[in-house]
């Protein structure tokens, strides 16, 4: 790609000043230098026409999983960065799970340099406990100075209050997010589901949504008690984010996430105790997704998370029950996330917005906006392309997708890093 | 009713969840398991309803009288019956169930009897291998023979269960034969009300189209049957109830607690009992009230019922 070019005759969406209307973009050397309907198209090498096609900041995921290095038939990072890439994705924060754990400080530059290579910014979280045990503390400095964006425990809560007050008071000197996911160890040990009239008569082991309700209102007092930020991971519930707007009221740092599977998903998907559904936290009631899909709508979520996690053919050969949980998502998140725009749950600004200036914000990252100067990371998307999930399309060679078979419309058609075109589905 | 009544044939190859039932399919099975009942007395007992099929008996969770029933009804039917006594075999060598079942498929059996811990097993196992699955109980959801042969017990009683007032007393939350009675029950028109403690009630059992009691000797008032169910010791992490003992006073059946019922009432436990703990040993082995026995017995009947059913639509598909 020239060093110079211009996207024109595009549907720009900016969803950092909510600007949706005609127009284009003119970048040189890898920074956006000019946007609007009259671009100075001599000083471009190339014109590309995007006949009406929305343009828009290309995506930031806060959460996405890798597999361990070199594991057999596993993701890669060249399979995760180029699923990204289909995915409409730019920048992708890896966090840690219990198979990566993302806390030795030794290596953490190295990795972090290295998942660099392939086109797509791969950012890098830091484990906040050893093992993500929550009982000592990783080397936070470390990897801090090595790079890492935010400090996260992974999927595990952090039962003890004073582990918690001390990362947290720990990584405030940083200042970095402490990313949680809300569940109250004692209610949610074990669950596989939401305590709910549909778990009941499967007689599945649930946790009540007033679980994650219990570890918010906690993990807020301890931030306030510590001064540190508080990042809640993937809200889930509609008690979750009651929580949230009473610590917001009390002005403690606090910020939220949520995961494309519980806006898009709910328990009655699982119906059919499909394992592809096990997800953490687990599928939620439709009236808590549509609290979720309204607080999008209100601004009062930061970011939409992916939560992809490559997950091998043995750990979801097993019933619902005892499945491993997870779901891959980067290449569906944008299509699935388009259903709620085409129903009007969403307008697009609203969609998009936690997942361009949403997360960039939170990370004081130069990306996700459309500015003049800013790193040209961009995406292309046809909205009216329909089209069939098939796992076995996908870049990834995993094939766990809860939104298997699912018909959508819109795709991804372009993404560009720096002003580099790093996927093209038209080739 | 005559099968020819209904003009209408037995339709499944699974039994997974008695929801997969209507009510010609249970009369149809019970019609069956009356013939069984009565063959089953005699001292001639075989037949070659399932004569050269293979039935496999998987069992992830031990069992003793599930598993016999199954074996025992299996092979007065005529079938090959092998038992696979997977909780000590390849599950611990850390091979996923679905390429355990898949294995197994292929060595050609017809019928799988499965008992898994997890709710889903045998639908997951039926679904990965394309075998006739029986659910014999899975996790806390479902164990359908168990609900079929109480019902039949009661039917056997009473002609019907339509409008009875039937009480299931215990540990609600953790039983797949509560879920599995309640299910056919309610199907059944008949008046079902639980009782015990909040904590071993599910949340939504307001949801579930009974009336529910805390107290034991309101809830047994003119009841037609009384239903305990066993404390789920292996299911229980963390205190549900102070102890053994103070359960038995609040929620133990004796004929003491249940002498407001009907006079005539049916004392019922699914097994195995802890006696002192549910229910005193004498109501236990009173055989006025007590259809204890009676339910094992119809056990076997009603097992064989099923299977032939189930076999016979084997017969049918592989001829098509």
């Amino acid at each position: 790609m020239s060093a110079s070019f211009a996207i024109t005759n595009a549907r720009l969406v900016d969803p950092e000043s909510g600007h949706d209307g005609p127009g284009g973009i003119l970048v040189e050397n890898g920074l956006i230098a000019q946007i609007g309907e009259e671009l100075d198209l001599n000083s471009a090498d190339e014109v590309i026409d995007a006949g009406g096609k929305v343009l828009a900041p290309a995506l930031i995921d806060l959460r996405a999983s890798k597999e361990p290095a070199l594991t057999p038939d596993g993701e890669n990072q060249s399979s995760l960065a180029a699923g990204a890439a289909a995915g409409g994705f730019g920048t992708v924060v890896l966090a840690p799970n219990e198979h990566s754990p993302l806390q030795t400080a030794g290596g953490f530059a190295g990795m972090t340099r290295a998942l660099g290579q392939h086109g797509v910014r791969v950012l890098s979280a830091a484990a906040a406990t050893q093992d993500l045990a929550g009982e000592s503390m990783a080397e936070i400095g470390l990897m801090a100075k090595a790079g890492a964006v935010y400090v996260s425990n992974g999927d595990n809560p952090i039962a003890d209050t004073r582990v918690l007050r001390r990362v947290m008071s720990y990584a405030s000197q940083f200042d970095l997010w402490l990313s949680l996911r809300a569940a109250e160890p004692g209610l949610s040990c074990g669950a596989v589901a939401t305590e709910s009239d549909w778990s009941a008569r499967f007689g599945l082991p649930s946790e009540p949504t007033m679980a994650e309700r219990i570890a918010i209102d906690r993990a807020a007092s301890v931030a306030a008690l510590s001064g540190g930020k508080l990042m809640v991971d993937r809200v889930s519930t509609a008690d979750g984010l009651a929580a949230i707007r009473d610590a917001r009221k009390r002005d403690i740092e606090i910020a939220a996430t949520s995961a494309i599977a519980h806006l898009t998903l709910n328990e009655v998907d699982a119906g059919g105790l499909d394992s592809a559904f096990r997800v953490d936290p687990p599928l939620r009631v439709e009236a808590d997704r549509r609290a979720l899909v309204e607080a999008i709508a209100a601004g009062e979520v930061d970011a939409i998370v992916s939560d992809h996690r490559p997950t091998p053919f043995d750990d979801k050969g097993e019933p619902f029950a005892m499945a491993i949980a997870g779901t891959l998502a980067l290449e569906t998140l944008l299509a699935s996330l388009l259903a709620l725009v085409h129903d009007e749950e969403l307008s697009l600004v609203e969609a998009l917005r936690p997942l361009t200036a949403g997360p960039a914000d939170l990370l004081g990252l130069p990306q996700g906006r459309l500015t003049t100067g800013a790193p040209a990371d961009l995406v292309l998307i046809d909205g009216d392309t329909p089209w069939v999930c098939h796992p076995d399309d996908f870049h990834s060679p995993r094939g766990n997708s809860a939104w298997a078979g699912r018909r959508f419309i819109g795709r991804v058609t372009q993404t560009f890093v720096d002003g580099q075109s790093i996927y093209n589905y038209n080739g | 009713m005559t099968r020819a009544a209904f003009s209408y044939d037995f339709p499944h190859r699974h039994l997974v969840s008695v929801a997969d039932l209507n009510p010609v399919d249970i009369s149809l099975i019970f019609e069956r398991a009356e013939h069984w009942r009565a063959v089953n007395k005699t001292p001639d007992k075989s037949s070659d309803a399932l004569k050269g099929m293979t039935v496999l008996n998987l069992f992830f969770e031990n069992s003793t009288r599930t598993q016999g029933s199954f074996e025992m009804a299996a092979k007065r039917l005529g079938a090959d019956v092998v038992n696979f006594a997977i909780a000590h075999s390849s599950a611990k060598k850390g091979e996923s169930l679905s390429d355990t079942a898949r294995n197994l498929a292929a060595m050609q059996p017809d019928i799988m009897v499965v008992r898994h811990s997890a709710t889903g097993a045998p639908q997951f196992l039926a679904e990965r291998t394309g075998l006739s699955v029986i659910n014999a109980g899975d996790g806390m959801h479902q164990h359908p023979t168990q609900g079929l042969l109480d019902v039949f017990t009661m039917n056997r009683h009473w002609g019907s269960v339509g409008g009875r007032r039937i009480l299931i007393v215990g540990d609600i939350l953790h039983s797949r034969v509560a879920r599995s009675n309640i299910g056919l029950l309610s199907m059944l028109g008949a008046e079902i009300r639980v009782c015990a403690p909040p904590t071993l009630l599910p949340t939504d059992i307001d949801q579930w189209g009974v009336d529910v009691f805390h107290d034991l000797s309101e809830a047994v008032i003119d009841c037609d049957a009384v239903m305990a169910l066993r404390q789920q010791r292996e299911r229980m992490s963390g205190g549900f109830i102070p102890s053994g003992r103070e359960f038995f006073h609040l929620f133990g059946l004796s004929h003491d607690t249940i002498k407001r019922a009907k006079p005539d009432v049916l004392v019922m436990h699914p097994g195995p009992m802890n006696r002192g703990v549910e229910i005193h040993t004498k109501l236990a082995d009173d055989p006025k009230h007590s259809v204890i026995m009676e339910q094992v017995e119809n056990g076997v009947a009603v097992r064989m019922a099923i299977l032939e059913l189930i076999g016979a639509n084997i017969r049918k598909e592989a001829a098509a």
